[in-house]
């Protein structure tokens, strides 16, 4: 029930107005109507031609038939385009609207995001929500708006029958909605489980693939792949069960309005009352009338797939940032007194007594897990201490300081896919290029630089210039310095960096003391530590 | 692209199998499909006529020689109605049997694909799974051949009908109403020929959109994957501008492609509708002169919908089924692939106790260039011989050929007089390999080992390494990723090991392991 709230709240987030979505049902059902339009007419034609009438009585009737006979493509083509676009506008908006809930979400909510692939698949579950609204919002409308107007026509010639029809239309599309609805359950629970081991055991088999041959467990890996093979056939083969009989039960119920549309319309018409023509249509129009009902099942299927992405973006704006500046900007001591920080259920880090002066470097080091980067979050007031306190000056920092008083770079600090200078301006707005090219220099990036195709131009990431790991870790410490804040918070700088690297970034560091910054930096590198004014270590001792 | 991949028939047994089902299914459903079609014509004609239908003159039957197949006493509607009530038994039954059919058989030839990829991938050996490839099929395996499941429960059936469904059709209607069958027969071809004309017009300016739209899309999502960062630098709220304008933009592409690529749709759906319109409209005109039966003229009424229905819905599933039809591609490709085809000269000699020796090996690395280039040196039991050099000269490869794991482009790894391989000939892969306890950077440690971290994984593999029985131990940079007295411990075991007699070669970066060594050996590219 979750899922499908999560759904409901991301449809309306998407700001689609209920005329929008009229507009493609209307079309939709214009498209499907019209094969619906097209048996009863040329049904009524066959009857009314079969008692031999005037041909141009057959006329109207003629047109009518040719006019639902092009009608239906081109309203389908309407149809689709409507629906497209409807949704696209409405995934635009869930977008921004998905972005401005995360870009002022706590600083807790995007910190644990960070760890998992949630705004990775970001993309897919926006998408997922507009395919709600293509492929299960407007089919299951048009199914229903179809259905009322096949039994409309039928009833409109003998009601008994346009009673029965409707009956056994909300029948073929309701039995198999619930059918499909449990073997989507089905799948979701054991089939995504199962499909997690498969993923595992062949990611294992292929990537480890030498060193199971060295140790002889090969046979064991690809084991391992065929068990995982075998519970996601049993998962597909539970699922497929219910699945098959949905559209067992489709093609049932369907047999069933035509044999009803035939009992109905011969008995009327041999008691006299309705006339030939009239029976046709109530005899033919139901095989007609069932294709609409027969989109349900992947509506379904849509609904299920589309409410789980949906619970997956709603975890992206839980919880509001409520928090407010409260440091200053002028130059201070940070001061961190009895400092224990650590996730709520990991073991707290050693309570630890430091201070960066203005113009000095702190560094926290120890081995890799044992809470440096939580202490540089700590620090930020992203999470509350275990035990102690940590001042910027006097003052408990808090995430909305970000950008004012301190800058903080993570270790998997994020490159743009734009410009080297876009990337820069990441820090501050107006960064020139002479800027940009100065503080190159100064971390020693000019060269390479220089060498890109577009220079400052060229953009980088995915489909543009590849960057190294040195070369990106130069251009963070690049958009460190032109962060005008007076506390630098700075996540593994040394990594993969050369010895040239980190001459650079002692440079850089000195820069930064000479400007009367206080700088925490967090790091394992010894040649990184030599260049701190001060180094604790959170090791046990 | 083919529709039907001869591969996946021939070599998979699930795959084969239901093809033949869904054969025999199509006939069925065809067969019902025109009976049913026969029963309504039957049934209906007695209300609809002017006058009394001739009963039991066969040549003035409506259905002509079609007739046999359901007789004139289905006019009666208890009769007719009980014949409609086994038809719609049987075609729900049929479509209940098609139904499970599909997922079984879709899951199962995905299931068998996967395992033979990942054999097959086993077999490969360590410059294919270090190489971006093992990526790609990993992906492959992992969801790439899932798409072969809509391939199988929705579109080969459909395949299927519309090789049985619509041929049988048009006999049939060619032996009701020749009219009507001339105009199925001009109408028919034209639905493929549009739709690939169509489709050739719109494929460039389809492809430019999907480039535009893939990589607005992707811009989006570097904008909330930065999200962190932005936020560590206070600086998140600008760029919400950007999302919306990035998305307009990314909309107005994405409905450019649209509207030509849904155009075939409406083609296709235009002809077939169309088409049964005009049929209709035709036998209407021609009843009213008398020019033919009731029968005839409901039957064909009825059945020509159904001769375009299964190509209508082979158009639906096309797009769908194309994903699964490129992995089932992809697999067989790969399947096919060899990399090792040198021949074998028979088992390795025992390497207890005898010097593993490198002789002029090189090896063709990224790029071109050789690394390591012609490397010669060797291994001698009871001695610690350390591989160093910068990154990317070859050490890794250096230490994986030693244990028969890379195919050398020249050179030759030989121990006491036999060449255990070379690039022409190589002995027994496992005969060599499991002397051999050879640890990489990063190992993998299955299961248990995914959820333990980088430095506790080494531990365990560096331990199962130096507590077995193997005499040739070959280790990559065994003391990466641990702390100080992490380090102290595996070096004193190293030194243990060589100790005890057994040859040793590790690669390293680290002067503490250096120190220890007994011949230091200096990799280049």
């Amino acid at each position: 029930m979750r899922r499908g709230s999560a759904l409901r709240e991301a449809i309306r987030n998407t700001g689609i107005s209920r005329w929008a979505y009229a507009r493609s049902v209307l079309a939709g059902t214009a498209a499907l109507g019209s094969a619906v339009g097209l048996a009863a007419v040329a049904a009524w034609l066959i009857g009314r031609a079969a008692q031999l009438p005037n041909p141009a009585d057959l006329a109207l009737a003629a047109v009518a038939v040719r006019f639902f006979g092009i009608g239906r493509g081109v309203f389908r083509y309407v149809e689709r385009l409507t629906s497209h676009d409807t949704a696209l506008r409405g995934v635009v908006r869930l977008r921004e609207r998905t972005y401005i809930a995360l870009a002022s979400a706590s600083a807790r909510t995007v910190l644990s995001l960070r760890r998992g692939d949630i705004v990775a698949r970001a993309g897919a579950d926006l998408d997922a929500v507009g395919d709600a609204v293509v492929r299960c919002l407007i089919p299951v409308g048009v199914a229903v708006s179809v259905s009322v107007l096949a039994a409309v026509i039928v009833g409109s010639q003998l009601l008994v029958a346009g009673l029965a029809l409707a009956v056994i239309l909300a029948l073929a599309g309701i039995v198999p909605a619930v059918l499909t609805s449990r073997a989507a359950r089905i799948a979701a629970d054991a089939g995504v489980v199962a499909a997690a081991e498969v993923a595992a055991a062949s990611l294992t088999a292929v990537e480890a693939s030498t060193e199971h041959s060295v140790w002889d467990e090969d046979g064991a890996a690809l084991a391992a792949v065929a068990s995982a093979n075998r519970a996601t056939e049993d998962a597909a083969d539970a699922a497929a069960r219910p699945a098959a009989l949905a559209a067992a039960a489709q093609t049932f119920f369907s047999g069933l309005g035509l044999i009803a549309g035939i009992a109905f319309g011969v008995i009327a018409a041999r008691n006299g009352d309705i006339s030939g023509p009239a029976a046709a249509v109530v005899a033919l129009t139901p095989l007609a009338a069932f294709e609409a009902v027969g989109a349900i099942p992947a509506a379904i299927m849509q609904f299920h797939r589309s409410s789980v992405a949906a619970a997956r973006l709603s975890q992206m704006s839980e919880e509001p940032d409520a928090s407010t500046t409260s440091g200053g900007t002028a130059p201070a001591t940070l001061a961190l007194t009895g400092l224990s920080v650590g996730w709520p259920g990991a073991t707290p880090t050693l309570a630890i007594t430091a201070a960066a002066a203005p113009g000095t470097v702190l560094a926290l080091a120890g081995r890799s897990g044992i809470g440096k980067t939580t202490m540089l979050l700590t620090t930020t007031g992203a999470l509350d201490p275990v035990a102690g306190t940590a001042l910027f000056g006097d003052a408990r920092l808090t995430p909305a300081d970000a950008g004012r008083t301190y800058a903080l770079t993570l270790e998997d600090a994020h490159l743009f896919g734009t410009s080297v200078l876009e990337n820069l301006r990441v820090a501050r707005s107006e960064v020139s290029e002479d800027d940009a090219w100065n503080v190159l220099t100064r971390v020693g990036l000019d060269s390479w630089a220089r060498g890109l195709p577009d220079g400052l131009a060229t953009e980088l990431g995915s489909g543009g210039h590849t960057v190294s790991g040195g070369e990106r870790r130069r251009l963070l410490m690049a958009r460190a310095l032109l962060a005008d804040v007076s506390l630098q918070l700075l996540d593994e700088p040394g990594e993969h960096l050369d010895t040239a690297g980190i001459a650079a970034f002692g440079a850089a560091l000195g820069e930064m003391r000479a400007k009367g910054r206080s700088v925490v930096i967090v790091t394992h590198d010894e040649s990184v530590m030599a260049i701190a004014d001060e180094v604790v270590n959170l090791d046990e001792p | 692209m083919r529709p039907l991949d001869p591969r996946l028939i021939a070599r998979i047994g699930p795959a084969r199998r239901y093809v033949l089902v869904t054969a025999v299914l199509g006939v069925l459903t065809a067969l019902l499909i025109l009976a049913q079609a026969l029963v309504i014509a039957r049934v209906l004609s007695p209300v609809l006529a002017p006058t009394s239908l001739p009963s039991s003159d066969a040549a003035a039957d409506g259905l002509g020689w079609l007739g046999h197949l359901v007789p004139q006493s289905a006019r009666e509607l208890p009769v007719g109605l009980a014949w409609l009530a086994c038809i719609v038994a049987l075609r729900t039954g049929v479509m209940w049997v098609q139904e499970r059919q599909a997922h079984r058989a879709g899951t199962r030839v995905v299931s068998e694909l996967r395992l033979a990829v990942v054999t097959h991938a086993a077999t490969l050996g360590l410059r294919w799974s270090a190489s971006g490839r093992a990526a790609d099929i990993t992906t492959l395996v992992t969801r790439g051949l899932d798409n072969l499941l809509p391939y199988f429960v929705r579109y080969l059936p459909q395949l299927f009908l519309a090789a049985t469904v619509t041929p049988i059709m048009v006999v049939v209607v060619l032996g009701l109403d020749m009219t009507s069958a001339v105009i199925v027969l001009v109408t028919l071809p034209l639905v493929p020929v549009f739709m690939i004309l169509i489709g050739r017009l719109t494929e460039s300016r389809s492809a430019s959109h999907l480039v535009a739209m893939q990589r607005l899309g992707s811009q989006t999502l570097d904008l909330i994957s930065g999200i962190p960062t932005l936020r560590g630098l206070g600086r998140a709220q600008g760029p919400a501008v950007r999302v919306r304008e990035l998305g307009e933009a990314h909309r107005r592409a994405t409905m450019a492609s649209l509207r030509v690529a849904f155009l075939s749709g409406m083609v296709l759906e235009l002809l077939t509708t169309l088409s049964v319109a005009l049929v209709a409209v035709s036998m209407g005109f021609r009843l009213a002169d008398g020019a033919i039966g009731i029968e005839t003229a409901l039957a064909v009424l009825v059945l020509a919908p159904e001769v375009y229905l299964p190509i209508r819905n082979v158009g639906t599933h096309f797009h769908a089924s194309a994903d699964g039809i490129a992995a089932a591609d992809a697999a067989f490709t790969f399947l096919d692939e060899r990399t090792d085809t040198r021949p074998r000269t028979g088992p390795a000699p025992a390497l207890v106790g005898t010097p593993v020796s490198l002789n002029g090996l090189c090896v063709l690395a990224a790029g071109g260039r050789m690394a390591p280039n012609s490397l010669s040196f060797e291994a001698a039991p009871g001695k610690l011989t350390v591989l160093v050099g910068p990154n990317g000269e070859g050490k890794s490869t250096a230490l994986a050929a030693l244990a028969g794991l890379v195919v050398p482009d020249a050179g030759e790894v030989f121990s006491g007089g036999v060449t255990l391989g070379s690039a022409h000939a190589a002995v027994d892969d496992a005969s060599w390999t499991r002397q051999c306890a050879w640890v990489p950077q990063r190992p993998d440690l299955r299961p248990a080992g995914r959820s333990l971290s980088l430095g506790q994984r080494q531990r365990i593999a560096l331990d199962r390494a130096l507590d077995s029985d193997r005499p040739v131990l070959l280790l990559d940079e065994p003391t990466a990723h641990l702390d100080r007295a992490g380090r102290g411990e595996v070096i004193a075991a190293i030194v243990a090991a060589a100790a005890a007699g057994r040859t040793v070669v590790v690669t390293t970066h680290e002067a503490e392991l250096r120190d220890v060594a007994d011949a230091l050996v200096e990799v280049r590219a």
